[in-house]
């Protein structure tokens, strides 16, 4: 039933695939961590209303399933854009938005509310001893946060934020319900062909654990490298 | 659309969910029990196996996790001549229990480690066994820096149980599928903002459930601050 021979031609097919899942992971991890780093910016100057939507907006994405907030993106993205279309008078056809647009879209709304926790802890391991000092010295805020904090936080956050990437890469996979290609989806597609599912989703297996190994390695080599020696 | 006749219907098929839940969590409790005591015993075989193991739920996608469990099933009951018999809820079950262990092992392990070296040397020296040292000592203290760890894999446990649609387990998601096929798939951005509630309700009153536990323990715990487990979503 388990057929070593097929192995090989489903690793190949099924690697054609990693490619688009990195961009796309990329993509996410990228934005999300903008979108993150601008709600930790919220809550750390505490700016009044906009810090209450902020942790509203944190509560309700890490209770709801990423699965479903995917399909609420799905059937509810196209229609409101069209909808602010029509309000600015704009010429749109929003349905024809291509699927990929739209896993972008609602994995970076799920992951930027987890990358804000991250950026916030980082930002907290921050001794404001070395602010303080930075002032002394007459540093100006903008100097502060490019020479002195931001060193200090990316250092700081470099496990989590590896973590997250292969959380993003993970959530991708639940994007073949809406018919983006990733890993996952290329072994279905790989399996449909030919029968051998086991195969197929071994292979799969082994290619994930490859990547989070290979993931976990750089981030170990940059933290170490760009570690201050204290 | 009917909220009225909605709700009811899709709570219906919670009964599944909730039991998928519940073996998930004793079977993964039980399986990241021995999962951690090989990891920190460091049995040379045995312990690199049990960090695979490890890895390899934390590191793939639960979906993919599910289907390999859907699929492998068969194929393992065939070779031991056993027929196949295996259910998707069984395969749901055991697929996530796997998940939620090797997910729990990675919370309990730090939590193990993070206990005052003082204490493990003070155990070791009086001549404690490893079960004794775990059961008497270090556990105890250990439960008040675990529990917020705990109650995160919890709450993404419920998550994935979203998910065990896909191998055709009759959940609230496949209930809802069914009710938005039958209305024509008119009202399929309702149907899933109302399952949004419903599982924002579940991991609410998990949630509520460990803090409970959190804030009880924490009365007898020493002064350790509870270290925040990973904070980041798991699929």
């Amino acid at each position: 039933m388990f057929d070593i021979e097929v192995l090989l031609p489903d690793l190949w097919s099924i690697l054609d695939a990693v490619p688009q899942t990195l961009v796309m992971a990329f993509t996410i991890f990228i934005l999300s961590t903008l979108i993150g780093s601008l709600f930790a910016l919220i809550e750390r100057r505490q700016i009044p209303v906009l810090r209450q939507l902020v942790v509203a907006y944190k509560v309700a994405f890490k209770g709801v399933p990423m699965v479903i907030v995917i399909f609420l993106a799905y059937y509810g993205l196209p229609a409101a854009l069209q909808f602010i279309a029509s309000l600015a008078r704009v010429e749109l056809n929003a349905h024809a938005m291509p699927n990929w647009v739209i896993i972008i879209v609602a994995l970076t709304a799920c992951v930027a509310a987890f990358q804000a926790e991250i950026v916030k802890g980082a930002l907290n391991s921050f001794d404001t001893g070395q602010a303080d000092a930075a002032y002394s010295l007459g540093y100006k805020s903008s100097q502060l946060f490019r020479r002195i904090l931001l060193p200090q936080v990316i250092v700081a956050a470099i496990p989590d934020l590896a973590n997250s990437f292969m959380v993003i890469m993970k959530a991708l996979s639940l994007a073949f319900a809406i018919e983006v290609v990733d890993i996952f989806a290329q072994a279905q597609l790989t399996a449909a062909l030919n029968y051998y599912y086991l195969e197929a989703f071994v292979i799969a297996v082994v290619i994930y654990m490859v990547i989070a190994y290979i993931v976990t390695q750089v981030a170990d080599r940059a933290e170490r490298a760009l570690r201050v020696r204290t | 659309m009917d909220l009225s006749a909605m709700i009811p219907e899709l709570l219906s098929a919670l009964p599944l969910t909730l039991a998928i839940t519940l073996t998930a969590l004793i079977v993964g409790f039980c399986v990241a029990l021995v999962a951690t005591t090989f990891r920190i015993r460091r049995i040379p075989v045995i312990s690199q196996m049990a960090d695979l193991y490890v890895s390899y739920a934390r590191s793939v996608p639960v979906v993919l996790q599910l289907f390999v469990t859907f699929y492998g099933l068969p194929w393992l009951g065939s070779l031991y001549g056993v027929p196949d018999f295996f259910s998707p809820t069984f395969a749901a079950m055991l697929g996530l229990s796997l998940y939620h262990g090797g997910y729990l092992s990675e919370v309990m392990r730090p939590a193990y480690l993070a206990v005052e070296r003082g204490q493990h040397d003070a155990a070791d020296s009086l001549g404690y066994s490893f079960r004794q040292k775990v059961t008497r000592i270090v556990g105890p203290q250990a439960v008040h820096i675990a529990l917020p760890g705990y109650g995160n894999s919890i709450i993404y446990l419920i998550h994935n149980v979203a998910l065990v649609m896909y191998i055709g387990a009759a959940d609230v998601m496949a209930t809802a599928h069914l009710i938005m096929e039958r209305d024509y798939n008119q009202y399929q951005f309702e149907t899933y903002l109302v399952l949004a509630v419903i599982y924002s309700m579940l991991c609410l009153i998990a949630w509520l459930i460990v803090r409970f536990f959190e804030l009880r323990v924490s009365k007898y715990a020493p002064k350790v601050t509870p270290v925040k487990g990973a904070i980041m979503a798991s699929v």
